[in-house]
């Protein structure tokens, strides 16, 4: 019982000198990380191959996986190993050092590139992003007119029936049922809702004052309000629920047309109604081209032109300038290159797949004089 | 153990309708736990049914001999990653907590084994997301670790720990204690009698404990995404900056995918997560009984 | 034999030392907990647990909000009154639907089902547990959620004359019933395990001196079976809550994810598990760290809930009579 006690006493005191060094190295982040990523990531030339972790959007995850089978044969050497953690984490990792490549469908802000300076943002190809309804009784082949400002009110709880004289002007001759409107956003933090939000902000004036935009925002407390979690779940929540709207990331429109979903046209900054395709979206993103700056980190949401679609984003990597050595520093510049290559990563093989675009002819230079900034 | 005859010839009229009232109650709650287990069965079939015919047409030899490529492809990099994984949390947590277990019940005094086993419980209380948050804070960032075996490993031993404890505490009270004291008497160590005497009748309960930790081991996702990473490739074997695959990875990430392929191989994963527990449960079964015997 | 008493010491200190483990990350994380969450106490104040709004704020936009010396994203303020009620609702309903079921099901499988029978029937209540749960939130999706749209809601609509809470209307499958049932069908392996293990450790004699007092059977297990294992039982039902408490991604999928008190038993909720689940990602965004400061604080609440939920079980144990000794095995 003696002894017992006197054992148990060391262990409560090794417990709090541990909890304790367990607190002071949360203090003290990235150095040691980075230090840690140096030694590693050198013992791992000597041995002759590279390893290459990428982490981050979920977006950019099934394209990400795609290239891994085919960079094999380009660069044999090199190992990838890709993950959808979300872009917060892949940003975090790339500023960390924990992984050489992170991947956003959100630019940097300011103050995250203030605390991680020689982090760069460079965009690899070009997502969309459509409004999906579930509007019972309307026919399959309709494709509903909608503005960003119309539903931004959705949204807000001001437009409450899909009868609505506000969407009803938008859409003269179709008959809308009295059906209450049920907004779906994404529960999960998600560059999906970056994009919706920024167009909301854009579109409707008590939006951007009230909620802006981010990858989470304070959804409006409306009680009809319901949230999924990914593209996935968002899809087949707005399938199983009468009367919801829903943003779903270009990649899953199959999906949820299959579902059953309507798909809306939306309302451009020249105030013609288009629909997410290959066409519109490259209107836009050319548009765009000469508004991008050399750090590419803009966001194209609304872009001008009678032919533009209006939710459209570059889907970025996130690279330290400064790699752990030479031979990684190769590594990620190659790997980088191919992708954004036509005859590489943005073959229209990989982008259709997920109904990505490549990107713009005179959008790559920027991207490569960015890569060409990674050294080792 | 059933209900015996009562003595009639002592009873009124009045008692035997109460009677009659009492086996009716009886009854029907015999009946409504009969609807429950019913209800309870048919839900175990309906999930097991349901990955079983959702993920058999995927199962084939590609699945076991080929590694995750692109957006589907095979799972033997997942498949191997989890083994080693569980394998590597066990050797932390099964030896942390049989150990613990043993102190706890037999060194331990009364008060000072109440606070270890309330710490316990606390622990087994703790979010697996908050585990798998402390887990990419500390060891993923702040200690360098990176994705990694390491770092993986040790969140899972920490998510099992409390399990290993309680079960090997609880198997080794129900020895009686007489068992013990016989040992002293015989004059071996208190260690020796722990070991020679009294962990034989306990194992069966503390492999069960294992077995549990490692079933719960098998089916977490949250800390793991966080600290394993993932790799589209064998484990290395490396402790550190080396991500490992797992299968709930690809039965959460590539069921949120929007290809056919993925969902196929999500659900395969789902199947094959649950064959693995299956082994597992009749392995440790038939361990059990040779022990026993 | 000198050598084998050093090791016998060493093998004791060994023990004590692994013994110390739980506890040693229990105040690990606790601690780190505590620190890492006082700035965001700093800055939302006490409103932070009674406060129905929960706004991470703009990191994009130029300026900063700032509350009692500390700053933050544009607009974020941090009320998490919504999620707590999320938590204990959800894990409420689990544990009235999951406590009957298992109860019933282990006393079945003890006392009526042959053994030959309920050797099969038992390790497959037991797979239930090692189910992943992101399978039960896929499940819950597939399977659940529209049972409680089109079948179990209308039907408990009628009762919601009697009780307003029933009353409705249904939106979607998708929230506070749906992801109780899923929490339910979750710790049902839990608590019918242990039960069934405590049940078998009730000896036969006063079983059988009951029949033969005239008892019916389901007497016999009720003034003398169930008394016996009820502080087992109780430690089984707290296990069983607390992983209710604490499950993430399953409630993830199917709560319906609305930050919004909940109106009706359909109502979307949000739990605290769910909630830093999904809202990880996006506080890293935040260069001003306070996002994950409040999340931070977000957890060390669930844990504290977890806690007193724990502690006051075992109060009202104590304080109860003292039943006979059996412990909880798994």
């Amino acid at each position: 019982m003696n002894k017992a006690s006197k054992g148990s006493m060391v262990a409560i005191a090794a417990a709090l000198l541990v909890s304790y060094a367990g607190y002071a190295s949360l203090q003290n982040h990235s150095p040691s990380a980075s230090a840690a990523a140096h030694r590693v990531a050198k013992k791992h030339v000597a041995a002759g191959a590279i390893h290459l972790q990428e982490t981050g959007s979920t977006l950019l995850f099934p394209l990400f996986q795609s290239w891994v089978p085919a960079y094999k044969k380009v660069a044999s050497n090199v190992f990838i190993t890709p993950a959808g953690t979300g872009s917060g984490v892949g940003i975090q990792d790339a500023s960390s050092g924990a992984v050489q490549i992170g991947a956003s469908d959100a630019f940097m802000n300011n103050g995250q590139l203030a605390s991680a300076p020689g982090i760069l943002n460079i965009p690899l190809a070009i997502s969309a992003q459509q409004i999906m309804y579930n509007v019972p009784g309307l026919k399959k082949s309709v494709h509903l007119h909608l503005t960003g400002n119309v539903i931004a009110q959705m949204f807000l709880g001001n437009i409450k029936y899909w009868n609505a004289p506000q969407i009803q002007a938008l859409n003269k001759g179709i008959r809308l049922p009295h059906h209450a409107i049920v907004p779906v956003h994404r529960q999960d933090g998600s560059g999906d809702t970056f994009l919706f939000t920024q167009f909301m902000t854009d579109t409707n004036a008590k939006w951007a004052k009230n909620v802006q935009f981010g990858t989470s925002v304070n959804w409006p407390q409306v009680t009809s309000a319901l949230g999924a979690v990914g593209n996935n779940g968002v899809v087949q929540l707005a399938s199983q629920t009468p009367g919801s709207i829903a943003y779903v990331g270009i990649s899953w429109l199959n999906n949820a047309l299959h579902q059953g979903l309507g798909e809306a046209e939306l309302q451009n900054k020249a105030g013609k109604f288009v629909l997410p395709t290959a066409a519109t979206i490259k209107a836009a993103a050319n548009m765009m081209i000469r508004h991008t700056p050399k750090d590419e980190r803009i966001s194209l949401i609304y872009a001008p032109g009678a032919q533009s679609y209006p939710i459209i984003n570059y889907e970025y990597a996130i690279v330290n300038k400064k790699q752990a050595n030479p031979a990684t520093a190769t590594a990620v510049k190659n790997l980088l290159l191919w992708a954004i290559s036509v005859k590489g990563g943005n073959k229209p093989m990989f982008m259709n797949k997920v109904h990505f675009l490549p990107l713009p002819a005179s959008i790559a230079p920027l991207s490569r004089a960015q890569i060409n900034q990674i050294k080792g | 153990m059933n209900v015996s005859q009562p003595h009639r010839t002592l009873l009124d009229h009045n008692a035997k309708a109460k009677i009659g009232k009492r086996r009716m109650q009886s009854y029907t709650l015999w009946i409504v736990s009969g609807i429950f287990l019913a209800a309870v069965l048919g839900i175990v079939l309906m999930i097991l049914g349901a990955v079983a015919v959702l993920g058999f047409p995927g199962l084939t030899a590609a699945t076991f001999l080929t590694d995750t490529q692109g957006i589907a492809g095979g799972l033997q990099n997942a498949i191997l990653g989890t083994l080693v994984l569980i394998l590597a949390s066990i050797i932390i947590s099964g030896t942390l907590g049989v150990l613990g277990g043993m102190y706890i019940a037999i060194f331990a005094g009364p008060k000072v084994a109440s606070v270890l086993r309330f710490a316990t419980e606390v622990l087994s209380g703790v979010p697996s997301i908050i585990i798998g948050y402390f887990g990419y804070t500390m060891m993923v960032v702040s200690w360098g670790f990176g994705y990694s075996l390491l770092a993986a490993a040790i969140s899972l031993a920490v998510l099992t720990l409390p399990y290993i404890v309680r079960t090997t505490e609880a198997s080794l009270r129900q020895v009686p204690k007489s068992y013990y004291e016989g040992g002293l008497a015989l004059g071996l160590t208190q260690e020796a009698t722990l070991r020679k005497i009294m962990f034989r009748p306990a194992l069966p309960g503390v492999l069960t404990g294992i077995l549990l930790a490692i079933s719960i081991g098998l089916g977490e996702t949250a800390p793991l995404l966080f600290t394993a990473g993932w790799s589209n490739f064998n484990p290395s074997l490396q402790l550190l900056h080396s991500p490992v695959a797992y299968l709930t990875y690809v039965v959460w990430t590539y069921s949120q995918e929007p290809f056919a392929a993925s969902h196929q191989l999500a659900y395969t994963a789902a199947l094959l997560l649950i064959l693995l527990l299956l082994v597992l449960h009749i392995v440790v079964r038939l361990l059990q009984r040779k022990k026993v015997a | 034999m000198k050598f084998s008493s050093a090791f016998s010491k060493l093998f004791k200190v060994a023990t004590g030392i692994a013994a110390g483990g739980p506890l040693l990350i229990v105040l690990v994380i606790i601690i780190a907990l505590v620190i890492d969450s006082i700035p965001a106490l700093r800055y939302q104040g006490w409103s932070f647990f009674t406060g129905t709004s929960w706004n991470m704020g703009n990191a994009y936009a130029s300026t900063l909000s700032i509350h009692g010396g500390e700053k933050a994203a544009f607009g974020a303020s941090f009320g998490i009154l919504p999620f707590i009620v999320g938590t204990l609702s959800t894990s409420l309903i689990a544990l009235v639907i999951a406590i009957p079921v298992a109860v019933l099901t282990a006393l079945i499988l003890v006392y009526k089902v042959p053994k030959s029978l309920g050797k099969v029937i038992s390790p497959m209540i037991e797979l239930l547990a090692g189910i992943p749960s992101v399978v039960y939130g896929l499940w819950g999706i597939l399977v659940v959620a529209p049972f409680v749209q089109h079948v179990l809601g209308p039907w408990l609509m009628h009762l919601g004359t009697i009780i307003p809470f029933l009353a409705g209307p249904i939106q979607t499958g998708y929230g506070l019933l749906t992801a109780g049932l899923v929490l339910a069908v979750m710790i049902i392996p839990i608590v019918t395990s242990t039960t069934r293990d405590l049940l078998m450790q009730v000896p036969q004699l006063p079983m059988e001196g009951a029949y033969a007092l005239g008892l019916t059977s389901f007497e016999g297990i009720r003034f003398i079976a169930l008394p016996w294992i009820r502080r087992g039982l109780f430690g089984a039902v707290v296990l069983g809550w607390g992983r209710a408490l604490g499950e993430t991604m399953a409630v993830l999928m199917v709560s319906g994810g609305a930050a919004n008190m909940p109106a009706n038993l359909y109502s979307a909720v949000t739990t605290m598990a769910s909630a830093i689940a999904a809202d990880l990602d996006s506080a890293m965004n935040d260069y001003t760290h306070m996002s994950v400061h409040a999340l931070t604080l977000l957890a060390l609440t669930l844990l504290v809930i977890t806690l007193v939920t724990n502690v006051a079980a075992r109060l009202l144990v104590y304080l109860g009579r003292r039943g006979p000794d059996v412990e909880v095995q798994a």
